[in-house]
């Protein structure tokens, strides 16, 4: 059961503030992953805390390297269902979780952080992690 | 960094692994016991299944994650090799979690330890101040804030927090701009839980310390009692 908007809207707007792009429903999934040219980032949000706690600063923190996806944005897993169960059809032929984040290039899926790789950790040593793909694909 | 519950085990909440035999069970490990192994999101693997190795089969899950196939796994802890995070296959280290070999470990009783003198429900100056401005934010008649309990999650309880109109039976805890009400049911379980808000990065947002609980979901939206 979603939790009440305004409490989840903090976890939205940190991400927003980051320049990062809310994927509210079906569609806007469906148009974002339409553009295939290029890098891209999704991180499917969360109100876990202990996974998410993390995930979303990691992403803030990868964000502020030069070499970074061109396209970043994000659904929020038991928020917006329908808009995250599309994004998990989309995402590829990996198992949901949440949080995760999916890195893409020319619309292919090259890298995929999901959450037993995030829980436990600092959002520094997650976002090293990412930086280190963003160099390898940007 | 203080992501899980110090009491329940450096590898409650931790998506682990262990082998028994020819088998492997992977899973987000509630509690791992002399007894047994508790997984939550759990999946099962046999050697050869689907054509694969257990090593390949645990290669592809610590990349990618795994299907679970069972919401709930309670195995036997006799034959179980060490329970491992699955993350160190990728990783190559216990950063987040060490290994762990099933202990003993108090049972703690499954019955609500509630006094009758306790408090209701409190809430953390930070929460009162949370609630007033979300309130006030989009005001409503008669609304209040809704704490209850509900089936579910990896713990078998989750809290659930609602703004909401008074019912009948209610039991209502006033507070200073703004009442909470709880059903009679969930009073049982919430009786002397504290709600706190915890702002920041972190962004924790309100969070229930529940003396009740026996166990707790690292993420704290789900425990047990």
């Amino acid at each position: 059961m979603p939790y009440p908007e305004q409490m989840v809207a903090p976890m939205r707007a940190e991400l927003v503030s980051a320049g990062v792009r809310e994927l509210r429903t079906p569609a806007d999934v469906e148009a974002w992953f339409a553009q295939t040219q290029g890098t891209a980032l999704l991180l499917v949000n969360s109100v876990c805390g202990c996974a998410a706690g993390s995930a979303r600063p990691a992403v803030k923190l990868a964000l502020e390297n030069e070499q970074r996806p061109a396209r970043v944005a994000t659904v929020f897993a038991g928020q917006d269902l329908e808009a995250t169960a599309r994004a998990r059809e989309l995402i590829g032929d990996v198992p949901p979780s949440s949080p995760s984040i999916a890195m893409f290039k020319d619309g292919q899926l090259v890298h995929f952080v999901p959450r037993h790789l995030i829980e436990g950790q600092s959002a520094e040593v997650v976002a090293v992690e990412l930086i280190d793909a963003f160099a390898q694909y940007c | 960094m203080g992501t899980f519950h110090d009491d329940k085990g450096p590898l409650h909440g931790i998506t682990v692994f262990a082998r028994e035999g020819d088998t492997v069970y992977v899973g987000r490990c509630d509690t791992l016991t002399a007894t047994h192994l508790v997984l939550h999101d759990a999946d099962i693997h046999v050697e050869g299944q689907d054509g694969r190795s257990n090593d390949e089969y645990l290669q592809r899950a610590a990349r990618f994650g795994i299907w679970k196939k069972h919401e709930t796994l309670v195995v036997a802890a006799g034959g179980l090799g060490p329970v491992q995070p699955l993350g160190d296959r990728v990783r190559g280290g216990g950063k987040a979690a060490p290994a762990a070999t099933p202990t003993a470990e108090a049972t703690a009783p499954a019955v609500p330890k509630p006094a009758a003198d306790d408090a209701l429900v409190t809430l953390t100056a930070g929460a009162v101040a949370e609630v007033r401005r979300l309130l006030l934010a989009e005001p409503g008649p008669g609304r209040g804030l809704r704490l209850g309990v509900a089936g579910g999650g990896c713990s078998g309880l989750t809290y659930k927090v609602e703004f909401d109109a008074r019912r009948d039976g209610d039991l209502v805890v006033p507070q200073e701009g703004f009442e909470v009400y709880l059903d009679r049911k969930s009073a049982i379980y919430l009786r002397g839980v504290t709600l706190d808000h915890e702002p920041g990065l972190a962004s924790r947002g309100f969070q229930f310390r529940n003396p009740n609980a026996t166990n707790t979901c690292g993420c704290g939206e789900s425990f047990a009692v």
